[in-house]
């Protein structure tokens, strides 16, 4: 907050963070109107998350119109966290969000292992406290939720929850990129296409991983920055890695 | 979400059909989601290779036309990976039946008024599409939609699994998918073994068959580097 004491001036400036989310939603922006690759638009508002709203982790999940909620990108990809995001496939606070179109807050994850019994042990284990998801929404559509997640270093109440929806707005405009088209139709056939392009990453990434012996998290950044070197979008590059198109070895200098 | 009664069973029941189980799906869309009729056929980039099977006439000339012309909502459906949804042929909104007149023309004369090309894919492997279509025009139901999706998946097993004739049943479905670690797993296998995407895919899901063990166990036990493929895996 700003210091009522100071001169005008200087209350005008952009503080640190006005900065970086002025610079943060002018790139999404950016990116909104190319030709963009959606799961690499995806990835960058959740590492955004991280970065703007001063929580530990953060996730999207999609509902895969199949009865389920698939984990679509996180700004992390250790594993224990990859998996306590995809066991609210069954339950927690982003299914829950998901299927009452509204955000959840809980602040003490440890007083709530009646409502979620599996989930918060796995949550407590990865080392969060408190969480907050919210909806992917467009309309009357509930296509998946956004949740971050804090430890007990970081404090809950200082998330700003609006800035959190606007973030998880971005991601539902990413997505159901061609909204003018009212058609139904076209949001199957937009939500199949995130979720497909990201099982491609996951095939592309082992390849990458096994050719260079790099961990998974270190396979997405040489996916990442080889797709942004070679200016292509990240799903075709790895479509062309898992089909043999392009070699990938040795990405990485050891 | 909730699956009606039956649906999940039939599934299984048709996928494991000795008599041709894509075609035993193929009818069991038609009868359970309320559609006219409904084809598939094996596409590579290049177009229609081949035309599995078709529920009716008007969904053979439907999968005909396509491997003829070389073009279609199956052929788009495979190449993007995604779903092709035409809800309305005569009364089309968007831009997909602009790309083939010819196509529309003989398709709305043969009395398909809603056409869904569905892909056979699992991520970068992408063999074909299921093509549903209705003589009345209309969206699909979020229920309809939903079993449409699981039957796509029903259908590409069985088409992968067809190469190899392994035994492993469709029990546990393509649910173990939901983990990143399957298809990265199936990655690394390509390597390992210098085999095709598909071939690395069966192979996971034929370990766990045979270990008892489910898939997302052994694919987390190749990702973490306690289990390696080598030649007498084949």
């Amino acid at each position: 907050m700003t210091d009522p004491t100071l001169p005008a001036t200087t209350q005008a400036a952009p503080t640190g963070r006005d900065q970086r989310l002025a610079e943060v939603f002018v790139a999404l922006a950016d990116t909104l109107v190319d030709d963009y690759d959606v799961v690499d638009l995806l990835d960058r508002l959740t590492t955004a998350c991280v970065d703007l709203l001063g929580v530990t982790a953060a996730g999207l999940l999609l509902n895969d119109q199949k009865g389920h909620l698939t984990v679509v990108a996180t700004s992390s990809e250790r594993t224990r966290l990859l998996e306590m995001f995809q066991l609210q496939n069954d339950e927690g606070p982003c299914l829950d969000c998901f299927r009452s179109g509204t955000a959840v807050t809980v602040e003490d994850l440890r007083l709530e292992t009646a409502r979620w019994p599996r989930f918060v042990p796995a949550a407590v284990a990865a080392g969060f406290l408190s969480v907050v998801a919210v909806p992917l929404r467009l309309r009357d559509q509930v296509i998946g939720g956004l949740n971050l997640f804090v430890d007990d270093d970081a404090d809950l109440r200082l998330v700003d929850q609006r800035l959190a929806q606007a973030l998880a707005d971005m991601a539902t405009i990413g997505i159901l990129h061609r909204r003018s088209a009212h058609r139904s139709d076209l949001m199957a056939e937009q939500l199949q296409h995130a979720l497909n392009s990201r099982v491609v990453i996951e095939q592309a990434k082992g390849v990458i991983a096994e050719r260079n012996a790099l961990s998974m998290e270190d396979a997405f950044d040489a996916l990442r920055t080889l797709a942004r070197g070679r200016n292509e979008k990240l799903t075709e590059v790895a479509i062309a890695i898992v089909e043999g198109r392009l070699d990938v070895a040795p990405l990485v200098e050891h | 979400m909730d699956e009606g009664p039956g649906w999940d069973a039939a599934l299984v029941a048709a996928s494991s059909s000795r008599s041709g189980a894509p075609l035993a799906i193929a009818r069991l869309c038609v009868e359970h989601l309320g559609l006219t009729g409904a084809g598939i056929s094996i596409i590579s980039q290049t177009g229609v290779r081949a035309i599995v099977c078709a529920s009716d006439a008007v969904s053979e000339q439907l999968e005909t036309l396509q491997f003829t012309l070389g073009v279609g909502p199956c052929v788009d459906a495979t190449r993007q990976r995604s779903p092709v949804m035409m809800s309305d042929l005569m009364h089309p909104e968007g831009e997909p039946i602009s790309r083939w007149p010819t196509l529309v023309e003989s398709v709305s004369a043969s009395g398909a008024e809603a056409l869904f090309a569905f892909p056979l894919c699992i991520g970068a492997i992408a063999i074909g599409a299921l093509d549903l279509y209705r003589s009345t025009p209309g969206g699909l139901s979020s229920e309809d939609l939903s079993r449409a999706l699981e039957a796509a998946d029903a259908v590409t097993l069985c088409l992968l699994r067809a190469g190899d004739g392994g035994p492993f049943g469709t029990a546990e479905g393509l649910d173990s998918n939901h983990f990143a670690q399957v298809h990265q797993a199936t990655g690394m296998i390509q390597v390992q073994l210098g085999m095709p995407t598909e071939d690395a895919f069966l192979l996971l899901r034929a370990r766990a068959f045979a270990s008892g063990r489910p898939v997302i166990d052994i694919a987390r036990d190749v990702v973490e580097r306690r289990l390696r493929f080598s030649e007498e895996d084949r």
